[in-house]
């Protein structure tokens, strides 16, 4: 950006003006017809686990990526907006990856008990569930057997 | 460093310029910047909720599958549809006022506007009906059909989420009624639109963000 | 503006030795203050919210202080001593460290070093003082009935459980972080798009390119704050959250969401001080800025890889050792932009021509706290030392060096060097060295002993310790009050200087920055009727041929 007066130039504003809204309705038409796939590949269709959640982010991310682009006017406009988005998203990314790779590279029981990770469990009363701290911060009374105490969550299947 | 001068102070007699803009081209591109910046805060808002959307979907996976099939896939793909035509209208609403036909461009904010209140109203169906079910979050969790580890959890974030994304509904509502008002009144046309696109860039946000929870909550 | 004004209030050698039709009396009247949108007038007025803050924040620590004299309880019981801490860290951090130099000097002073008459949206930013006072109002009401007792991290699950006024702090807390956006974006904007002619990205004063990589970060970072916050309040408040152990929460996730703000934060804190420390040294080291885009773009550097290190919060808190390695190398990456800074600092000080005034001694004690809190930093980055170190007084004592030694340092250089140009009067230069060097020494004496103390393990945010501990603390509450005792002394003779101080004129420290061409207090509209254009560089002081702002080169027999 160098002249600091002028940071669109004058062509680029004609250029907007003079398009025609038919750009708008094929956009539409495109999203509708995203929105159609989506569906199908994910309820019409049977896609194998982990893909079908691909397929779907995939087309989510086209139908943004139409949004964002003509809609919002970034295939027009230049660089500084675009900029902005994508920082943004790879911000986000950053956040959403590392903090994901932390669960997934996590001593399994320090996760929170899950269908993966409750075979792991010892035999017995469910000990290692933390307990619903209840409102007010004062741990419930001691109760025999493997107390319904606020909330433990009685293991699935019990202990074996 | 030195001062010659020039004497353009700008803002005398060009409406709608502000005095420390030299040109309504600068003011209107900062305008939009200033929009896309808080659009990308909008997104890292979010971003935080699908961060432990993520999280959990990874911890949880197979309860989340089970789950999302208990949340009505017509209504969320109307929904959709009607978000998407919403966000058309939006478009089409600038282009027209850009085109001097102010009439038609606040029509068709109204009608985005009525588009809100479809989504809102199907939403709320949606809603009475997890509740009754007692697909409710965290502890009011009481669905009998579906008891396993991470099932509260999916309807904390579907609550969470969807719940947010309908405040910005209703704000996005509020914003494009008061800009249709005025667009109806004639104070936009091409020399001056920025509230026009400034609030079209709002709105489509909104539907930015339902693109993506439709599929996580509705489809996967 | 009128045109009609009988002098051209831009520094020229005709220029007013005090401009009498200045932003502060141009318009009078408590309504003309509060419906302001003169980026100026809104510095002003963060400057007495924020040194309000200041003052409570401070009193909160001299009642954390006083508390910890002895082994047991001494004024208070523990429950109102989880408060007390709790509260100095959230006024400190939310009230203060980060909106202090932006919000005070970004607002002041940047337009006038872009040759702009304004932010890019003057009316947000006299939005953001009221959100300011807003989540101010919002979180002392929480404060007044009970405050909380979380800590300011407010982790989970105790957080979500707690009894204690949580709520409204949380609310307040996410209420001025919308405050924080709204500056960080105005200040974006207004650099992209309202620079003079002749100012190009590599012509910004330095200042502006920290406050730049400041607004990036409070754009980015804090919205993520803003969604943790919120769902903790909701699960307080509702009961119904996604942090909760027993229905699936992870705790962890909560501080994953946490640090990703409150790491870039510490930036958001540190990076105005660094600002205002490279106006300081060009200034009073009579020299060009030594490798100026090395420091522009390491400014640029510490925004952005900020971002990447945030699990070293989480070291101990049971993140994964995959986690753990890629946090603790990412760690260590970031510490080198700010070693390109104090390199270039040091580099421009060499040669330089130094006048040892009360900005110049802040400086000088800044750089000694962030070299040396800052490379405690990178000790504890090391994951197998943090592991002793974690919750111990040496955190403490290491982010109090950068918080108190770096920003609290360069916020007081800033605020001599720049009061002349904002108030048109000197303070007292005595007496500006004396509590400089008060400052300099309580603050040795308050944290010294802390990281002493963490290292025999001392935990931190505990109410009672062993015996053992006892003289080291005594010593850490001696030096407070010192620090104590120096805040006060500014803060009377400030105030009397406003009054009573001498007429400073344009430019008393004969300074190359280019807010010092126009008047002291500069005029409403910063420069008059005419736009000034830009022909050089700033800080250049090797360019001795060109015009000087306002008055004479060094020797002349009025300098002091």
């Amino acid at each position: 950006m160098a002249n600091p007066s002028a940071p669109v130039s004058h062509d680029e504003e004609e250029r907007v003006r003079h398009i025609s809204a038919s750009r708008y309705y094929v956009v539409w038409v495109a999203l509708l017809v995203f929105t159609a796939l989506t569906i199908f590949t994910a309820r019409g269709v049977h896609i194998p686990s982990p893909w079908h959640l691909l397929v779907g982010l995939a087309i989510a991310v086209v139908k943004a990526a139409l949004v964002a682009l003509f809609f919002m006017h970034l295939w027009d406009h230049g660089g500084t907006t675009r900029l902005v988005l994508v920082t943004a998203l790879v911000f986000l990314a950053l956040l959403i990856g590392i903090t994901v790779l932390d669960n997934a590279t996590r001593f399994e029981l320090s996760n929170p008990v899950n269908d993966r990770n409750e075979r792991f469990m010892p035999p017995g009363p469910d000990i290692l569930s933390p307990m619903a701290v209840p409102r007010g911060g004062r741990l419930p009374e001691r109760s025999q057997g493997a107390g319904e105490t606020g909330g433990a969550p009685a293991r699935p299947g019990g202990g074996h | 460093m030195r001062t010659e001068a020039e004497v353009t102070h700008g803002g005398e007699g060009v409406p709608h310029l502000a005095h420390h803009y030299s040109n309504l081209e600068m003011q209107a591109h900062a305008a939009r910047l200033g929009m896309w910046l808080f659009l990308a805060t909008e997104v890292l808002l979010f971003g935080g909720l699908f961060t432990a959307y993520v999280v959990y979907r990874y911890t949880f996976s197979d309860t989340f599958v089970a789950a999302s099939k208990l949340v009505e896939t017509h209504y969320g793909a109307i929904n959709t549809v009607v978000l998407i035509t919403s966000s058309l209208t939006v478009a089409l609403a600038h282009h027209f006022v850009e085109h001097r036909q102010s009439r038609k461009a606040a029509l068709l904010l109204a009608a985005s506007v009525f588009a809100g209140l479809v989504f809102l109203g199907i939403k709320a169906i949606e809603y009475t009906h997890h509740i009754e079910a007692g697909e409710l979050p965290g502890r009011y969790y009481s669905y009998e059909g579906l008891q396993a580890h991470g099932a509260a959890m999916f309807w904390s974030l579907y609550f969470l989420m969807t719940g947010l994304h309908g405040i910005h509904v209703i704000i996005g509502m509020g914003v494009l009624a008061v800009i249709a008002f005025r667009t109806w009144r004639g104070a936009y046309d091409d020399g001056y639109s920025t509230p026009v696109e400034l609030s079209g860039l709002y709105w489509h946000l909104v539907d930015l963000i339902w693109i993506f929870l439709f599929p996580l909550f509705y489809l996967i | 503006m009128s045109p009609s004004q009988a002098t051209t209030p831009l520094a020229t050698p005709e220029a007013p030795l005090y401009n009498e039709r200045n932003y502060l009396n141009e318009k009078s009247g408590v309504w003309s203050w509060l419906t302001t949108v003169d980026h100026k007038r809104i510095g002003v007025m963060y400057l007495v919210l924020v040194i309000g803050a200041l003052f409570l924040g401070g009193v909160f620590a001299m009642l954390v202080r006083i508390e910890l004299l002895t082994p047991g309880p001494t004024i208070m019981s523990a429950m109102t001593y989880n408060r007390m801490f709790t509260l100095h860290g959230v006024v400190m951090i939310f009230l203060f460290m980060i909106p202090a130099i932006p919000n005070v000097f970004g607002n002041f002073f940047l337009p006038i070093m872009l040759g702009a008459r304004d932010v890019a949206f003057p009316r947000l930013n006299l939005l953001t003082v009221y959100l300011y006072l807003l989540g101010a109002a919002i979180a002392l009401w929480g404060m007044i009935h009970g405050g909380a007792d979380t800590g300011w991290t407010f982790y989970v699950p105790y957080s979500t459980t707690t009894v204690t006024k949580v709520a409204p702090i949380l609310l307040g807390a996410f209420i001025l972080g919308m405050s924080s956006i709204v500056s960080g974006l105005n200040f974006i904007v207004t650099v992209h798009t309202l620079r003079a002619p002749g100012i190009t990205w590599l012509r910004m004063p330095l200042f502006v390119w920290s406050i730049y990589g400041t607004a990036i970060i409070q754009v980015l970072a804090t919205p993520v704050l803003g969604i943790t916050l919120l769902l903790v309040a909701v699960e307080n408040v509702f009961g119904f959250g996604v942090f909760d152990p027993a229905r699936g929460g992870d705790p962890i996730l909560f501080q994953h969401m946490f640090w990703f703000y409150s790491h870039p934060a510490v930036y958001i804190m540190v990076l105005p001080s660094m600002a205002v420390v490279s106006e300081v040294v060009c200034a009073f080291a009579r020299k060009n800025m030594f490798g100026y885009k090395a420091v522009a773009f390491s400014s640029l550097g510490i925004a952005f890889v900020g971002f990447f290190t945030w699990g070293h919060h989480l070291f101990t808190s049971g993140q994964s050792t995959v986690n753990a390695g890629i946090f603790g190398v990412l760690s260590m990456f970031v510490g080198i932009f700010t070693a390109i800074k104090v390199f270039n600092w040091t580099a421009t000080l060499y040669k330089g021509s130094v006048a040892f005034k009360t900005p110049f001694a802040y400086f000088c004690g800044f750089l000694f706290f962030l070299v040396f809190g800052g490379m405690t930093g990178i000790a504890l980055a090391t994951v197998a030392l943090d592991v002793h170190w974690q919750d111990t007084y040496f955190v403490v004592a290491h982010f109090h060096f950068i918080m108190v030694g770096g920003t609290m340092m360069g916020f007081l250089a800033g605020l001599h060097y720049w009061w002349p140009k904002m108030f048109g009067r000197m303070y007292p230069e005595g007496w500006g060295l004396v509590s400089a060097v008060l400052i300099i020494l309580g603050f040795n004496a308050t944290f010294i002993p802390q990281f002493l103390l963490g290292n025999m393990g001392m935990p931190r945010r505990y109410y009672s310790y062993p015996a053992e501990f006892w003289p080291l603390n005594v010593a850490s509450t001696a030096g407070a009050s010192l620090l104590a005792f120096g805040f006060i002394i500014i803060l009377i003779y400030l105030l009397i200087s406003l009054k009573h101080g001498p007429v400073a004129g344009p430019n008393p420290w004969f300074s190359r920055g280019f807010e010092w061409i126009t008047a002291s207090p500069p005029p409403t509209d910063n420069f008059g009727p005419r736009n000034p254009v830009y022909t050089h560089g700033p800080h250049e002081y090797d360019k001795e041929a060109s015009p000087v702002p306002a008055g004479s080169p060094p020797e002349a027999p009025h300098a002091h």
